[in-house]
């Protein structure tokens, strides 16, 4: 994370009474796929998508970061039922394997009424249901259209129908993010969320933590063997004190917004409408300060110079 | 669009093959070359240029007018471009064909898109028996592409057909899906007697059966996902020329039981 600005003020332009860090996000390559989850109602295609994408919010502990981009109307379901567009990303397409094996057999084949697609045209594959076909025990068949195989697995309302294959890219990116900082923990929240559903509107993006909001933001390492990361004490407010802190007296709290991306472009565009979110709103909600998480620059690929999202 | 435009010079004496006639093979000829193929079955081994006058320049469209019957393997062989024949044509038309488009203007003989494994067929008339079906020597009948018959088609059609869809607008004969291993045949006027004989895959959907054979099951009435997926996707790939699609339920009909079952007859639940 970047150095302390404990009894000075950072660098930076401030907006609307907000300042805005002259600092970078930094993020990471990774491994992205979509999957389009369709039901008989859209209530149950998000009951779908929300129980695949549960737990997965941070690759390192779930193994993949998951999230809804955005609902699809009936126009854009291959099957013409409501549905709804996943997207998950892992550190590489292999990564991801079990993940969507696990999460679609789990959670999307045993849910009413489900079928699940291909959800990103990509010139590289990866399997969808090559794995949960088996659970048809013989009985399933398959039907190719196009370019396109379908597998019908007989389930108990029906035949649960699933794609055989979605595309992947290694060209997107995880950890895109916005630090917002605050003197009023209720006004704070209310920005951020208003942040997180100007990002919902930018396609091909997640912000995969709950809400889409981070509020245990963390550090590289810890001083316990076996932890890889551990709290972001420099943006606890109540160290500020007792630590190299990061924030300025009478800053409250400090949440953080992640977003993963399939593309580097886009990810920066959810940067830049989250934090113009933040500045239309200003300082009446108490926001003060937003700022970035970064590692100095060395460990990852995409920087996001904050200064250029204004 | 350029293309060369092939007219039969009078009604042919005997069988003459067009296999292999296609745009993308003839751009690369001379056109004296082209008059040369040798497309006669009978002892005087006929050229083209003997059977057709030759018209236009060489691109991505053949256009054959007066064609009849005799003209065995239209299209055969295909793998871009389109081919538009103006008449009636014979046996084995798109027979083998991978990609790129025939559009008859008439009827079809027998074996119409037999191992067919790509690209599209329209015959604005009927076909004939053994549409998309499987011939000595060859391991499957039609595995891929698309076939849409205006009219009727003759019996025995997708015999050991494997993949890809035919889509007849008016009724199949006897023995629809014989053999079938895959794919999709749907008669929007009906199936003949006993299809799906000895079927083992694939899907049968139309608005009537003549006669089920016993070995067909009823395994009810349903709202099955994968018709919606179908309809969607033919109307996406074939617009007008996609069949009206299906109601919402179907009664759906397993077999052949005398095989492993997993084919299916879809009609219109009651």
């Amino acid at each position: 994370m970047s150095q302390s600005n404990q009894g000075q003020a950072p660098a930076g332009k401030i907006i609307n009474g907000v300042l805005i860090d002259d600092t970078f996000a930094e993020a990471f390559g990774m491994s992205g796929t979509g999957i389009i989850i369709t039901a008989d109602t859209m209530k149950w295609a998000k009951i779908a998508a929300v129980t695949a994408t549960g737990f997965g919010t941070s690759v390192i502990g779930c193994g993949a970061e998951c999230g809804i981009d955005r609902e699809l109307s009936t126009d854009e379901t291959p099957d013409g039922r409501p549905g709804v567009r996943v997207l998950m990303f892992g550190f590489s397409p292999d990564a991801l394997v079990p993940q969507i094996k696990n999460r679609i057999g789990q959670c999307v084949l045993t849910s009413p009424g489900s079928a699940c697609y291909s959800g990103l045209d990509a010139p590289a594959k990866i399997g969808l249901g090559k794995a949960p076909r088996f659970f048809g025990d013989g009985f399933q068949t398959a039907k190719k259209l196009g370019e396109s195989r379908y597998w019908r697995v007989p389930v108990m309302d029906g035949e649960f129908v699933i794609e055989e294959s979605t595309g992947i890219t290694t060209d997107a990116v995880g950890g895109g993010n916005l630090l917002i900082v605050g003197t009023d923990r209720a006004g704070l929240l209310e920005t951020t969320e208003a942040a997180v559903e100007a990002i919902a509107k930018i396609n091909d993006v997640i912000t995969p933590f709950p809400g889409g909001i981070v509020r245990s933001g963390s550090k590289v390492g810890a001083k316990y063997k076996g932890m890889f990361a551990s709290t972001n004490d420099a943006f606890c407010p109540t160290l500020r004190g007792a630590t190299k802190s990061e924030l300025a007296a009478g800053s409250l709290a400090v949440l953080e917004i992640v977003i993963d991306g399939l593309t580097s472009k886009v990810v920066a565009d959810a940067m830049r409408v989250g934090l113009k979110a933040v500045t239309d709103i200003g300082a009446k909600k108490g926001v003060t300060r937003v700022t970035a998480g970064n590692y100095g620059g060395k460990l990852g690929q995409h920087h996001y110079h904050l200064k250029d999202l204004i | 669009m350029s293309g060369l435009t092939f007219r039969l010079k009078a009604p042919a004496t005997e069988r003459l093959d067009l296999t292999g006639i296609t745009p993308m093979r003839l751009a690369k000829m001379a056109s004296h070359e082209i008059a040369s193929l040798k497309i006669g079955m009978g002892r005087d081994a006929l050229a083209l240029g003997d059977a057709f006058d030759v018209s236009g320049t060489s691109g991505d469209t053949l256009t054959i007018e007066g064609a009849g019957a005799s003209l065995d393997y239209v299209g055969a062989g295909l793998d871009g471009g389109t081919v538009r024949v103006i008449g009636n044509v014979g046996p084995y038309a798109g027979r083998k064909m991978t990609g790129g488009k025939i559009e008859i203007r008439g009827n079809a003989g027998n074996y119409l898109a037999s191992g067919m494994t790509g690209g599209m067929i329209h015959v604005s008339g009927n076909a004939g028996d053994n549409l998309g079906g499987i011939l000595s020597g060859d391991r499957f009948g039609m595995a891929g592409g698309t076939v849409v018959v205006e009219g009727n088609i003759g019996a025995r059609a997708g015999d050991k057909m494997r993949r890809g869809t035919v889509i007849v607008r008016g009724q199949t004969g006897e023995g629809a899906g014989t053999r079938m291993i895959g794919g999709t045949i749907w008669a929007e006027g009906g199936f003949g007697p006993a299809p799906g004989f000895m079927m083992r895959r694939g899907t049968l959907i139309g608005s009537k059966v003549e006669r089920l054979l016993p070995t067909f099951v009823d395994c009810g009435r349903h709202d099955l996902v994968i018709v919606r997926v179908l309809n969607r996707h033919l109307k996406a790939t074939l617009g007008t020329l996609a069949p009206k699609p299906m109601p919402l339920f179907v009664q759906k009909i397993a077999g052949d039981m005398a095989t492993i079952g997993k084919g299916e007859i879809l009609l219109p639940a009651a």
